[in-house]
């Protein structure tokens, strides 16, 4: 069982150099060698995943020749491999689902750079999962950031330019908060490694002295975070990175990029700042409003948007909201609901994505609703996977955001205070919801005689095992969820 | 045994549905001999089954705790011999006045419909019996008023549907509350509801009975709920108007009647600012409709006014709670059918023969219809009261009765009223009487030549008249028994 | 009988429609021949089940936690699926001469049979959340029956519906949540399910969760002012709007409300509350409104429609007396309006089918055109009304009882609404009977030549719907103390 210990750090290192070795491939081989390694990672943390399953212990792994406090470590328990196959998993099906789309709208030429970044972007997430030092989550924050933008500006027209421009202010805004943050526990700790950080900071708040300077550099961290992952109101640049960039670039930074900076501060709550200090700052009252009011700005937006792909947009401003909301309550049912809804809207958002856009491509390119009239019965398939999506977004049961929603109201009850308005805002949501998802689910299903040039897309082969994955996907997160629950909550215990 | 009591509820209403639907006469003939047979027959099986039948019998169960009851007492023969002598010869009447209508055996399909309904009303033994019987009172004398289909009748028949209902809705309200309250709904003199329970909800039961009264009385047109009546009786073909003025109105006196004497009790009532303002409304009811008889130039619609006026003098004897006054009431009750329907029925008469609507076009009429203006001159004596016709003893007993109950205020103000009531009836009805015999200069003297009705109209006329003079001057008949039946109430 | 056949009359109907348009396609001629038989199979089923219940109900698979999917058949299942059953094989008789004129015959009855089958899942549920799913389903498969002409205007009609319904539904949620949170299980209890030492402090919130619960169904039962989607609704096809809108939908958000009333919270709990007269005032307001909308209305089935909104409105009233003879009485009322309301819809779809014409001042004469149509639409306007005879009579006498009995002050004002209701209703109703027999002088009968009556197959069910409220008013004793029963909990 040696062996399986291994494994975390050898997805990171095969990721990256796959990176390295697409920059010699030309681009058939860089597809094939980034899908070999997204399913080698994959089965690899399964396999890591299992293992942590059954022995139920979270295991630390050093990297490089100096042991701790002062070398480099990776920790790694059932949780954080559950995770790193979601994302595995989601990155497959996302690639696989946009994969004619990549071929159509970047250049030759540049088709190889684009693994390279998801290369880039797969190492970064494995170590912002794995990692337990903060300084390497920090450069690994910056390396997914960078991949990110690439993977936006790689379809290169005006629209996605500006897009990734704003991005890549936000997001440094964000990440030097981050930085700046780092450094502050830095110098008060001394400590770069997670449980010791973790130790110094107890220490520091069970003395009382630098009160002050602990609350600001945990709201920096946090705030850091937040921007990156699109907390309102930091998330201006998310409709347009979107909405223009080529659909697996949606897909994935919708489902796994801001996810992972999420994951990451779950993890520093755990792990650094600590359960209580964490709940008994008022960032947690902060953090549910801006989550309460992102519910609801963020469907507000989506309904006066006309462009599918930017209302789907405004609609992850809103889920993202709905995870902030969880962390806000402050109970640990809150937390396994927003990990549940980071699989959940993961599952949910890629699926809507790749389904939007086989609609779009069967009413002749049309992202506008007037030309998607009746898209639905163009492209069957696409038109069943888009009401899927819809129905588990408003929430109807059998579906995953069914259970997203019960583990969030179950949690809301339980908060002292918080309750009654977590409870309305995420009813006033479910029906901001239902209005534009509706909507267009009856738009795409009401019969036109308009005729539209329907290219062969919709019907690939790929294309439709793509759709019937993510639509298992979200069917079994809704319908067996309580071993997914038991494992996230067993997971966040053995977090710390 | 006592279930004959059914046939003469059952029997008319199915020949008229059979009328309406599955018999089409193509001739008059065969209609006439039909409706007269089933008038007829079901008048002897009638007043046969309540002569003869002096206990209830439950008919079916509507509901576990409201059963459908019929029984026959005093008061309840009284309306049903009424019904059935107006009932004959208004048929009789209609033989002659309907040659000149269309939709004719509609008309006959209801008005025998209307007969069994009338019936059951008569011979409810219970207040929810009584209610069902209302209704479909209500309901199947609505094709009768908008029977000729003008604009004015149709309007006329929804404002009279829509009034009767809201007073029937009023009503039902006190019947809820009695139906949960009440040892039970049957009618018993002098109330069903325990005086201890009385004691403990009064308010509840004086708003429930007002309202029960309020409801009520929107049948016999009192105010502030007449509004119906003067529009529904001229807008009805004549003698349609007069069976309405006659019997249907008496329909809600009949259940005024049940209700505050036989269910709530009149006990409970008397003195209360229910029983004030009963008698407020009636009075106001008698001058208001007088007056408004008296400036009115369409004949049938100054009948309307009167009719309203003269129902309030029956309200108001029954609000004073008192055997004397009762008597009146229901002396006066029988007075007014005679009188109201010859009144109709002249007026129907003379529409049939001369087509004109209005009084002032009628001078000099008397000259060609003389039977006709006799009878009509001597039934208006009685209305006003002038001796020897019914209508004096009746207001003699009424007048009587409210001086005794010593109630303040009211026991002269009645009085009062009645007289000045009295002089404005005579304002009304006698102009028409003296226009049309002394017609003085002027007049077209050929007009009204040889205009006097067939026989089949003069006799009703003739008959309500006699009437009304026999009961006037051998009163002492009906007063006893009026006044057992009275005393029997309290 | 086994709990399996609880699971079979509920999912039989779902893949029956769904397969409805293979036989379409493939044997046109048997697609009638199949849908009767499957919808006449399937109520034969429930009746026989009503006749031997099952001991216990069946769950079908664990959801999360200690939520399952359950069925169980109780009394109060037993009124609602017996009364669906018994409804729906008429309803599509009917529909079957409708839609001979309309396009898309298929996709329609796909849903229509669905929707049979989500129903009785409502009528079965065991527990709260088996109840909300079938509830969300129920709007997911009746929208594209609203939506079924695809004109603009049901088109907006069918975003209307559905946003409200979810919205109703989200609401909902929140009192599920509650339940599970505070109560000692989410089955459905009659008395309530909560736990006193669960509930510790916290009544107001739970009240005002109860409010919310409460309304949010009422969205689907036409509650002011989540209304106006009815009436908008009244653009699809008659069968849609007389069963779903008369019938399943509206009547599906009564039954989730007694169900959320008696069952879940219970009344001990909710009785003499804040929650409990805002929700009378609510309820007596929409009467009201329904009744007035009504007669301003010349729209016939929109007339209709606001008519359905009133008569909901009483049932609900029996549910918020919250006593065991308000819920029998709400009970009665359910049974007897869906008569009531079926005929009447089915006779307006009849004169909108023969002639085409849809506001009522078109109708002037047509009586003597279509005798049987406007006999039966009569007996259904008085009955309505609630003339003693019929059924409308002893729903309200029940309602009126109820309310009296429960000495609540508030509620004896609720039946003075009933009463000028009952006056708004005659109005509205016999308005449309008197031009349709006394049509004014000088009416022109050849201008209506080509109206006249439907054939056997409209005419059969109107003719059982006249039969059955005749019934219900002259020998209504068994119904209703068989509902008295139920509001006990001796059955």
């Amino acid at each position: 069982m040696e062996m399986i210990l291994n494994f975390p750090c050898l997805c990171i290192l095969l990721t990256m150099f796959s990176a390295i070795i697409s920059s010699a491939l030309n681009r058939r081989w860089a597809r094939y060698l980034n899908t070999f390694v997204v399913t080698l990672v994959g089965i690899l943390s399964a396999a890591v995943l299992m293992f942590t399953l059954t022995s139920g212990k979270s295991y630390v792994y050093q990297m490089g020749h100096f042991p701790a406090p002062f070398g480099n470590e990776i920790r790694f328990g059932s949780l954080e491999a559950g995770m790193a196959l979601f994302f595995s998993v989601i990155m497959l099906l996302s690639l696989n689902g946009g994969r004619e789309k990549i071929r159509m709208e970047i250049d030759p030429g540049k088709e190889k750079l684009y693994y390279i970044m998801i290369n880039l972007l797969l190492s970064s997430l494995l170590a912002l999962v794995y990692t337990n030092d903060i300084f390497t989550a920090y450069v690994f924050v910056e390396i997914n950031t960078i991949s990110a933008c690439g993977m936006i500006v790689i379809t290169e027209h005006g629209r996605t330019i500006e897009a990734a421009t704003r991005y890549m202010i936000m997001s440094l805004l964000g990440s030097g908060l981050f930085l700046i943050g780092i450094c502050i526990l830095y110098d008060m700790t001394g400590h770069l490694l997670m449980e010791y950080l973790y130790t110094s900071i107890s220490n520091i708040m069970a003395a009382g002295t630098y009160r002050i300077p602990m609350m600001v550099a945990i709201a920096l961290i946090v705030v850091g975070l937040a921007i990156k992952s699109a907390l309102f109101p930091f998330h201006a640049w998310l409709p347009d990175a979107y909405g223009y960039s080529t659909v697996s670039s949606a897909a994935m930074l919708s489902s796994l990029v801001s996810k992972g900076y999420i994951f990451l501060l779950i993890k520093l709550i755990y792990r650094v700042i600590g359960f209580e200090v964490f709940f008994g700052s008022r960032i947690i009252n902060v953090l549910f409003v801006f989550g309460l009011a992102g519910m609801i700005m963020g469907s507000v937006s989506a309904i006066r948007e006309n462009d599918i792909r930017r209302m789907i947009s405004y609609s992850s401003v809103a889920q993202i909201g709905y995870i902030y909301m969880g962390f806000g309550l402050g109970t640990g049912a809150g937390m396994v609901a927003s990990v549940f809804h980071i699989l959940s809207h993961g599952a949910t958002k890629s699926l809507l994505f790749v389904a939007a856009v086989g609609l779009t491509d069967a009413s002749g390119g049309h992202k506008e609703f007037d030309e998607l009239t009746g898209a639905a019965y163009r492209n069957r398939l696409a038109g069943a996977a888009f009401l899927v999506g819809a129905l588990s977004m408003v929430g109807i049961p059998l579906f995953s955001g069914f259970i997203s929603k019960l583990l969030f109201a179950q949690a809301a009850v339980q908060s002292q205070g918080k309750a009654l308005a977590a409870l309305v805002v995420l009813a006033v949501s479910t029906v901001l919801n239902a209005i534009y998802f509706m909507k267009t689910v009856i738009r795409i299903y009401t019969p036109t005689d308009k005729k539209y040039e329907v290219t062969a897309f919709g019907y690939k082969v790929s294309y439709a095992i793509t759709l019937g994955c993510f639509i298992l996907l979200n069917l079994l997160l809704g319908l067996f969820s309580q071993p997914i629950t038991n494992w996230i909550t067993q997971g966040l215990t053995i977090l710390q | 045994m006592n279930h004959i009591l059914l046939f003469p509820i059952v029997f008319p209403i199915l020949a008229g549905i059979m009328l309406l639907t599955v018999i089409k006469y193509q001739n008059r003939k065969p209609l006439l001999a039909y409706v007269g047979t089933v008038l007829g027959v079901n008048a002897l099986w009638g007043l046969f089954a309540m002569f003869r039948v002096s206990e209830g019998v439950t008919v079916f169960y509507l509901t576990k705790s409201l059963p459908i009851y019929l029984k026959v007492d005093t008061v309840g023969r009284l309306f049903a011999s009424l019904m059935v002598l107006v009932w004959l010869l208004g048929g009789l009447f209609s033989f002659e006045y309907m040659k000149h209508e269309k939709n004719e055996q509609r008309f006959y399909g209801f008005y025998l419909i209307l007969y069994g309904v009338l019936f059951g009303l008569d011979f409810s033994g219970n207040l929810i019996t009584l209610y069902l019987f209302y209704e479909f009172m209500t309901l199947t004398a609505l094709p009768l008023v908008l029977h000729t289909q003008t604009k004015e009748a149709v309007m006329a028949g929804l404002k009279y549907l829509f009034y009767s209902f809201a007073g029937a809705y009023m009503a039902l309200f006190g019947v809820f509350f009695i139906g949960r309250y009440a040892k039970t709904l049957e009618f018993t003199p002098g109330g069903v509801i325990d005086p201890s329970v009385f004691r403990e909800n009064e308010t509840l039961f004086f708003v429930v009975a007002m309202l029960m009264i309020l409801g009520f009385s929107v049948k016999a047109g009192m105010f502030p709920m007449h509004a119906w009546l003067t529009a529904a009786h001229p807008a009805a073909p004549g003698p349609a108007s007069a069976v309405l003025s006659g019997i249907i109105v008496k329909g809600g006196i009949l259940a005024l009647i049940r209700v505050v004497y036989e269910i709530i009790g009149v006990d409970f009532l008397r003195g209360s600012w229910v029983q004030q303002w009963w008698m407020i409304l009636s009075l106001l009811t008698v001058f208001l409709g007088s007056l408004l008889a008296f400036r009115e130039p369409v004949l049938k619609k100054r009948l309307a006014y009167s009719t309203v006026s003269q129902l309030s003098y029956i309200l108001f004897g029954l609000s004073l709670f008192e055997v004397q006054a009762m008597t009146g009431s229901l002396l006066h009750i029988i007075a007014h059918v005679f009188i109201k329907v010859a009144l109709f029925f002249t007026a129907a008469a003379i529409i049939y023969m001369t087509g004109c609507k209005r009084v002032e076009e009628l001078r000099g009429v008397a000259k060609g219809m003389p039977v006709t203006m006799w009878c009509y001159t001597i039934v208006s004596l009685g209305l006003i009261g002038i001796p020897p016709t019914s209508g004096f003893i009746s207001k003699w007993y009424l007048a009587e009765g409210a001086l005794h109950t010593g109630i303040p205020v009211f026991s002269w103000l009645g009085p009062v009223i009645l007289l000045l009531s009295a002089l404005l009836t005579a304002g009304y009805l006698l102009p028409l009487s003296m226009r049309g015999f002394f017609p003085g200069e002027g007049y077209d003297a050929g007009r009204f030549a040889g205009k006097e009705p067939p026989l089949s109209m003069r006799v009703p006329l003739l008959i309500f008249a006699g009437l009304t003079l026999g009961i006037g001057l051998f009163p002492n008949v009906f007063t006893n028994i009026l006044s057992a039946a009275a005393d029997f109430l309290m | 009988m086994s709990r399996l056949w609880l699971c079979f009359v509920v999912v039989f109907p779902m893949l029956a429609g769904l397969f409805a348009p293979l036989v379409y396609r493939k044997k046109q001629e048997f697609f009638r021949a199949y849908l009767g038989i499957s919808v006449l199979l399937n109520s034969v089923l429930v009746w026989l089940l009503l006749f031997h219940r099952p001991e216990a109900g069946i769950t079908l698979f664990y959801f999360t936690g200690n939520l399952t999917i359950a069925f169980e058949l109780d009394g109060l299942g037993c009124v609602f699926a017996g009364l669906v059953s018994f409804l729906w094989p008429l309803a599509t008789l009917y529909s079957f001469e409708y839609m001979a004129k309309e396009e898309h015959e298929d996709i329609f009855f796909l849903f229509y049979t669905m929707t049979y089958g989500v129903t009785l899942g409502i009528a079965l549920a065991d527990n709260f959340l088996t109840m909300y799913c079938f509830y969300e389903l129920l709007t997911l498969v009746t929208v594209p029956l609203v939506m079924h002409t695809l004109t603009r205007e049901a088109i907006l009609a069918s975003r209307k519906y559905l946003c409200y319904s979810i919205g109703g539904a989200a609401f909902a949620f929140i009192g599920m949540i509650f339940i599970i949170l505070y109560g000692s299980t989410t089955d459905f209890v009659l008395g309530g399910v909560l736990e006193p030492g669960k509930i510790g402090g916290k009544e107001n919130i739970l009240l005002l969760v109860y409010i919310f619960t409460f309304l949010g169904f009422g969205v689907k039962a036409a509650i002011c002012p989540f209304n106006s989607w009815l009436p908008q609704a009244g653009v699809a096809p008659t069968p849609v709007t007389a069963l779903l809108h008369a019938v399943a939908v509206v009547k599906s958000g009564a039954f989730a409300a007694m169900r959320v009333t008696y069952y879940s919270f219970g009344t001990e709990f909710l009785r003499g509350s804040f929650a409990q007269h805002f929700l009378m005032v609510i309820v007596m307001f929409t009467i009201l409104y329904g009744c007035s909308m009504a007669l301003k209305e010349t729209h016939l089935k929109r007339r209709l429609a606001y008519s359905t909104i009133s008569n909901l409105s009483y049932i609900l009233f029996g549910v918020v007396i919250m006593t065991p003879l308000g819920l029998g009485a709400a009970l009665t009322h359910m049974v007897c309006h869906a008569f009531m309301k079926i005929c009447s819809f089915f006779c307006a779809g009849a004169i909108m089918h023969q002639t085409g014409r849809h506001y009522i001042h078109e109708l002037d004469g047509f009586a003597r055109r279509m005798p049987r149509v406007f006999a039966i639409f009569t007996v259904s306007a008085v009955a309505l009304m609630g003339a003693p005879g019929l059924c409308g009579f002893i729903s309200k006498w029940n309602l009126a009882a109820a309310a009296i009995d429960s000495g609540n002050v508030l509620a004896w004002f609720g039946i003075g609404c009933l009463l000028a209701s009952a006056l708004l209703t005659a109005m509205y109703m016999l308005t449309i009977v008197v031009r349709g027999y006394f049509p004014g002088e000088g009416f022109d009968y050849d201008s209506i030549a080509d109206v006249k009556d439907p054939n056997f197959r409209m005419l059969l069910p109107l003719l059982i719907f006249a039969a059955a409220m005749f019934l219900l008013g002259i020998h209504s004793q068994p119904f209703v103390d068989l509902f008295m029963r139920v509001a006990q909990g001796s059955f």
